[in-house]
């Protein structure tokens, strides 16, 4: 059993403070839900956490299991069980997904047959996974190759970036459903950022957590959703601190 | 100190075609060696070249081939050896394939360029690898060449007839202090289809002067990668002529330059008839205190409609110190064409190794992939057991490259 605690986090994107304050705290097995409207901080929440160089981490702490994260580089933090599915995975030529991974630590006995069977999990072509990392891959196809990404690296965390956008619904269902099997099958805890509860169909949260202004508004179970939906994001909505 | 000139004229004397060969030689003493003012020349370090400190390799060596050549040797159905340009041993059986060694001639060609003037005069033979009509060769053909010292001249002649296919490597390694000009035709008959790749290990103390010159017929299709890693300085210069229409030409240029090397690439896509397609390739990295220049040419005659060509160029920094250069030229005398060039210069792109490290790759590995995988798409024309081969060898020689990030 791991815990993910996020608290008073401060970022800044270009000189601009854009977290300000977040807290959260999640365990193993659990699905977070963070939904809130455009320039919120969802995506640099997901970003500061895995160290993108953009990203300044002005004050706060987040640790897994008690390990500072923030003073790990992005491939310590990787290796203490952070992982994070990017709204546009990005291609990078030249490098294939199994050397890649073989890379990351990942063990090397069998690596492209575990890698297959995770492709036909999430229904993605075997022969993509021969191709350069995302190179000239469609939207839905780079978001179920992270699944297999994450289902050999089996983080104790997933962070998942805008997981549904750009997503048809054969592709969401995929991935929502390879996720609820990650929760399971290591316990994994999942950090959803979405803008839609198209999402929530397919994987039920334990929590949500509105975000407003860089840091959390409310939190609350599954009828948060409905209330959002009906309401959208106005009555949760906080002047800049 | 037996000098330069001296080895040439006793080795001339010894030809057989000795008049034709005077020809180059004398064409070659009126134009003289080139300098850096001269502007195609501007990027060598010529002022460190002495011609007369080289002499001509006067003895027939046997030297034991490299692993590497052992190995590549292994997986071709036929290998053909040259030791210092001389032809050694043809090895291996392909229906349809013929290799000769054949006096060398001088038509009059490259009456511009020095060093191929002096390969021209000086090459000991000319060998003429010739696949015949209709003949879809079966196994690749590797040509292994070996250098030992001195000056060096080979000269390689690829021929295909009509309508046939053949894949060709032509690897050569050795060259510690030497100077190596090797100059090569390739022939595409119509229809025909040829495969090649150069790939160049020579010592690091080489000085390496090589041309090469692809006539395309009607509707001849060449794949042809040149990799370089050896040489103290290389210069290679890759052309491809369309004698007919309908022919297409894709050629990948690759260098990685360490220490104080100088890589200075030049190609030539010369379109003379219409309905032709050449697309040019060219990607290197410069580590520690190199440098690169890539000048490329394309070049379209009136009349040769509907042709298309291409040139791209990525160089890739991987020290403060090193430098590149790419210089793109288009010569176009007809409108109806399709013509685009793009080039780029910079170090490893960090969010790409961000995205790896994000994963648990540490940055030196993340780093290593990613030069790595900057040369994988430039193995394409190797056949399948050949490219694990070239493969492995680059993985190594770019494992001990120092990558310094900006």
């Amino acid at each position: 059993m791991s815990v993910l605690s996020i608290s008073n986090l401060h970022v800044d994107v270009a000189g601009k403070q854009v977290l300000k304050g977040f807290d959260l705290t999640m365990s193993s097995g659990e699905v977070h839900v963070i939904m809130g409207p455009n320039g919120s901080g969802k995506s640099t929440l997901a970003h500061a956490l895995a160290g993108h160089p953009g990203y300044q981490v002005r004050e706060g702490s987040v640790r897994i299991d008690g390990v500072e994260l923030l003073d790990l580089s992005p491939t310590e933090r990787a290796r203490h069980g952070l992982f994070l599915a990017l709204q546009h995975p990005m291609e990078v030529p030249g490098v294939r997904p199994l050397d890649m991974l073989a890379a990351a630590g990942a063990s090397r006995e069998d690596l492209m047959g575990r890698m297959r069977e995770e492709a036909r999990r999430v229904e993605l072509r075997p022969e993509v996974l021969e191709r350069f990392l995302n190179v000239d891959l469609s939207g839905g196809e780079r978001k179920r190759a992270e699944m297999v990404q994450l289902s050999i690296l089996r983080p104790k965390f997933a962070m998942l970036d805008e997981i549904d956008s750009g997503l048809d619904v054969d592709a969401l269902g995929a991935v929502a459903r390879r996720l609820r099997e990650a929760t399971e099958e290591w316990e994994c805890g999942v950090l959803a950022i979405t803008h839609f509860r198209r999402l929530l169909h397919e994987l039920t949260p334990t929590m949500i957590h509105v975000v407003s202004a860089g840091r959390v508004v409310a939190t609350g179970g599954p009828e948060l959703a409905e209330r959002l939906e009906r309401d959208g994001y106005e009555p949760f909505r906080v002047e800049s601190r | 100190m037996t000098t330069f000139t001296d080895s040439a004229q006793l080795h001339l004397d010894a030809l057989a075609s000795a008049d034709a060969r005077r020809g180059a030689w004398d064409a070659f003493a009126t134009l003289g060696l080139p300098t850096t003012a001269d502007e195609v020349w501007r990027y060598a370090p010529l002022g460190e070249f002495d011609l007369e400190s080289f002499t001509l390799v006067s003895s027939r060596a046997t030297p034991t081939l490299s692993p590497l050549a052992q190995a590549l040797g292994e997986r071709a159905g036929l290998v053909v050896r040259l030791v210092d340009g001389y032809l050694s041993s043809v090895e291996g059986d392909l229906a349809g394939v013929g290799v000769d060694s054949v006096e060398s001639g001088w038509s009059g060609n490259y009456d511009s360029d020095a060093f191929s003037l002096l390969n021209c005069a000086l090459a000991p033979a000319t060998v003429v690898v010739r696949v015949a009509e209709n003949v879809s060769v079966a196994a690749p053909i590797v040509i292994v060449h070996t250098v030992t010292s001195g000056a060096v001249f080979p000269q390689v002649r690829i021929s295909l007839g009509r309508s046939s296919r053949a894949s060709v490597v032509d690897y050569v390694d050795g060259g510690r202090d030497a100077l190596v000009v090797p100059l090569s035709e390739y022939e595409l008959a119509e229809n025909s289809s040829l495969e090649l790749s150069t790939y160049q290990r020579l010592d690091t103390s080489a000085w390496h002067f090589a041309r090469s010159t692809a006539y395309l017929g009607r509707d001849a299709r060449l794949r042809q990668s040149v990799i370089s890693i050896g040489g103290h300085y290389n210069r290679s210069r890759n052309d491809a002529e369309f004698l007919a229409p309908g022919g297409e030409n894709e050629l990948r240029t690759t260098f990685l330059g360490s220490q104080d090397q100088v890589h200075d690439f030049r190609t030539r896509q010369f379109h003379h008839a219409g309905r032709t397609r050449s697309t040019l390739l060219s990607k290197g990295a410069v580590a520690d205190h190199s440098r690169s220049v890539y000048t490329g040419l394309i070049e379209i005659d009136k009349g040769a409609k509907r042709t298309d060509a291409r040139q791209t160029n990525h160089n890739l920094l991987l020290s403060p110190h090193a430098h590149a250069d790419s210089v793109p030229n288009l010569e176009i005398r007809e409108n109806d064409v399709m013509c685009a060039h793009a080039s780029s210069v910079g170090p490893l792109d960090e969010l790409q190794r961000w995205y790896l490290e994000s994963r648990g790759v540490a940055r030196d590995d993340a780093e290593r992939l990613m030069i790595q995988g900057f040369f994988y798409e430039m193995l394409a024309t190797l056949p399948g057991d050949l490219a694990d081969v070239v493969e492995r060898d680059l993985g190594e020689v770019l494992g001990q490259v120092r990558i310094v990030t900006p």
